[in-house]
């Protein structure tokens, strides 16, 4: 085996010494715990790594075993096999090209009934597989607690019950899936599928026959394989099938209804019938969160106390000024400027480290006082949001107004991590089914969201001015509303379709929480440090060689333009490495007083709709490739001075606003 | 049941009949039984299977705005019109 999983990059190899060894791959649907799960059986101190960059989202970690470690891969969800988007396309691949790994699916312990048919189906894998049935206290609570020991038996494999809050059943997963115990042979097809599956997988088992059924339930990926790599075996097949069920379709339904009688027979005296569900508190919430009366309101007081007044106010102002002004300027700043002084005797070595665009003093101070408190409380609140089945009832409220714009109301979560970071929102566009609502979520992120470093300077910036808030606010509305539906108007393509499971309303997991936010800051701090540190040393070369002065003048036509003096030239040439980065620089501005309300709110409606930071533009193209990604920035950079020329002339016409 | 003089005893589609409706058609509150898929796009399909809405499964509507939303035991699910229309059901008591 050359590589365990061909998903993986290669760095793994280094994550985990004995990478080729084993692995635990975690499966199974959307919102049953997986993650936290995953979180529990790896443990806080382990490497945890995201590689959203360069596979797809698949988690690793490493379990420790006392003698030795495993590799623990935690997948995206996915319903079944039979893939819809991109991501579970990813979750299926790293099971079909795992093979000797062992498989834990994890199960909501309440639903057995739609976790089993995939059990069916990774049971005919022949692979080592654990069968966890996670939130098993929410079961109990529900009276629909499952015999787990019968469900061992009959499946013949371990069944274990979990609690991932609470760690409760951890060891004995764990334990479980140690052993490693492989399913008995008899978990094949029923009949008459089985024939139709067999001939096109030539006899084989295991995952050729699991490829040649999904490819004969017409999936879009494996279909057209089968039938290019053996055309022939691929005509007898589907003439068979279609003789019988007509088409794939009919082919599909009649295998998932059959899975799902043996799925059922199979929890005959498992399951106790299910006792009348009380009506709770949490049904009336839920009632409020979903109608569009209350829903709105409730929406806006979730982005005014989470987003504004935690991430804004307390993050932006108070954090960002606690790190700045104290653990900076008073004690890290003094001693690192007096060593470079003593140490390094050439002034523009000395200019790198500690000199206006020092390594340290821009760099570092930049990335860590006034991006890393902003966006870690944005994690933070978005962490809550996801842990408590807020994000799908949003989905589901705001998909009448995103359908205007091309998209679906699953649009909303890598919309709403774009608040948080534009770089890591663009990626998960994957969880969206048509290459249509990707684009269309690509080019809305790099244009009209900003990401929480820039909301939190913007912000800070133009809260002297609560009018100004207000017009940025409207403009950054509407150029996302038009841009939105004239894309939606302008690609090809057939209107996307809103389908969500609604996970119940829970008490978010401080533990799976902080886990998160950890995970996501660490992901982003990896990946902005560098630039931050490359962008300081960029702005020193330029400075030192006069580079700089001709690139600024070169952007002082488009500054004046937009009706803004000439010295906020350079904070648009910083907004090429982050597009916090040139916020940041309005904000030395604005505490300077160069710039008055209007010109600050047409500088900050410029800048926040201006070319995306370099780190987005490199995701942006690996994703979508480079004519996209050009074209998106050609669009951006047009959009933003236009908007920002038009908002800067009516507020000089309209008057009142020094 | 199907107005038929000699009622249902000896009936050979008896216990079979149903009126077919969509589960677009439903209103909030109305329970329903799936009895068979007609969407007509496979992409469309794959997402009702997804979802679990397959032939034989019990559902109840809880409600039709801004989007179709339906339990099935412990499970709620959100969808549109557009997808629900996929859905035949016949209505339960």
């Amino acid at each position: 085996m050359s590589q365990p999983i061909g998903l993986l990059p290669d760095e793994t190899a280094a994550v985990l010494p004995d990478a080729a060894a084993r692995r635990w791959l975690l499966v199974g649907a959307p919102n049953v715990g997986k993650s936290a799960l995953f979180g529990r059986l790896t443990g806080v101190y382990t490497t945890v790594s995201n590689y959203p960059g360069t596979s797809v989202e698949v988690t690793l970690g490493v379990h420790d075993l006392g003698e030795g470690t495993v590799g623990v891969v935690d997948t995206p969800g996915m319903y079944g096999l039979l893939a819809v988007s991109e991501e579970e396309r990813v979750a299926r691949r790293a099971i079909l090209e795992g093979s000797g790994q062992a498989l834990i699916q994890v199960a909501d312990a309440s639903h057995l009934d739609r976790a089993l048919p995939l059990t069916l189906q990774l049971l005919a894998l022949g692979r080592p597989l654990v069968l966890a049935c996670n939130l098993m206290d929410e079961a109990r609570r529900r009276g629909v607690a499952p015999d787990l020991a019968l469900l061992s038996e009959r499946l013949g494999v371990p069944v274990v019950g979990t609690v991932a809050t609470t760690g409760e059943g951890v060891a004995d997963l764990a334990a479980a899936a140690e052993r490693g115990a492989v399913p008995v042979d008899g978990w094949a097809l029923p009949q008459p599928f089985a024939d139709v599956v067999a001939l096109l997988a030539e006899g084989h088992g295991g995952v050729r026959l699991l490829d040649a059924e999904l490819a004969l339930c017409g999936d879009p990926e494996m279909e057209p394989a089968h039938a290019a790599a053996a055309p022939r075996l691929w005509m007898a097949a589907s003439s068979m099938r279609d003789a019988r069920w007509g088409v794939a379709d009919g082919f599909a339904v009649a295998l998932a209804t059959a899975r799902r009688r043996m799925a059922l027979a199979l929890l005959d005296g498992v399951v106790p019938p299910a006792p009348p569900e009380r009506r709770r508190r949490r049904a009336a919430l839920d009632r409020a969160l979903l109608s569009p009366w209350t829903g709105i309101p409730l929406v806006l007081a979730v982005l005014y106390v989470g987003f504004y007044r935690f991430v804004g106010t307390f993050g932006a102002g108070t954090l960002v000024g606690w790190v700045e002004r104290v653990v900076f300027d008073r004690w890290l700043t003094p001693p690192v400027t007096a060593v470079a002084r003593a140490v390094m005797p050439w002034a523009p070595l000395r200019d790198l480290l500690v000199g206006p665009y020092g390594l340290f003093t821009l760099g570092v101070r930049y990335a860590v006082a006034i991006v890393l408190p902003i966006v870690g409380t944005f994690f933070l609140v978005f962490a809550l949001l996801e842990d408590c089945g807020y994000l799908p009832r949003l989905a589901l409220l705001l998909d009448r107004g995103l359908k205007r714009m091309g998209l679906s109301g699953r649009a909303v979560i890598p919309l709403v991590l774009g608040f948080g970071c534009n770089t890591m929102a663009t990626l998960v566009t994957r969880t969206l089914e048509t290459r249509r609502e990707r684009v269309i979520v690509t080019l809305l992120l790099a244009l009209a969201i900003p990401c929480s470093a820039q909301l939190g300077v913007v912000l800070g910036i133009l809260s002297v001015y609560p009018a100004a808030v207000a017009v940025w606010v409207c403009v950054l509305l509407a150029v996302f509303v038009a841009v939105g539906a004239l894309a939606a108007s302008l690609l090809p393509g057939d209107p996307p379709s809103f389908y969500l499971e609604l996970p119940p309303l829970r008490m978010p997991g401080l533990r799976n929480v902080l886990l998160k936010t950890g995970t996501r800051v660490r992901w982003y701090f990896a990946e902005i440090l560098p630039l931050f540190l490359l962008a300081s040393v960029i702005l020193w070369a330029g400075e030192l060689t006069g580079a700089l002065r001709a690139a600024t003048h070169a952007i002082v036509p488009a500054v004046r333009l937009i009706g803004l003096p000439d010295a906020a030239a350079p904070a648009f040439l910083y907004g090429f490495f982050r597009r916090d980065f040139g916020a940041a620089g309005l904000y030395e501005m604005a505490r300077r007083g160069v710039l008055g309300p209007a010109a600050l709110t047409t500088a900050a409606v410029t800048i926040t709709l201006f070319v995306p930071c370099i780190a987005q533009f490199l995701v942006m193209r690996r994703e979508r490739g480079t004519a996209m990604a050009v074209t998106v920035l050609v669009v951006a950079t047009g959009v933003a001075f236009a908007t920002g020329g038009l908002v800067g002339w009516l507020l000089r016409a309209v008057g009142g606003w020094a | 049941m199907c107005g038929t003089v000699a009622g249902c005893e000896g009936c050979p589609i008896a216990g079979d009949f149903y009126l077919p409706a969509t589960l677009a058609s439903l209103g909030a509150g109305e329970r329903a039984t799936v009895r068979r898929l007609a969407a007509p796009k496979g992409s469309d399909l794959r997402k009702l299977l997804a979802l679990g809405l397959l032939p034989g499964v019990e559902l109840e509507v809880e409600r039709r705005w801004p989007a179709m939303v339906v339990r099935m035991g412990f499970a709620t699910v959100a969808l549109d019109a557009g997808l629900a229309e996929g859905v035949v059901v016949s209505r339960q008591p």
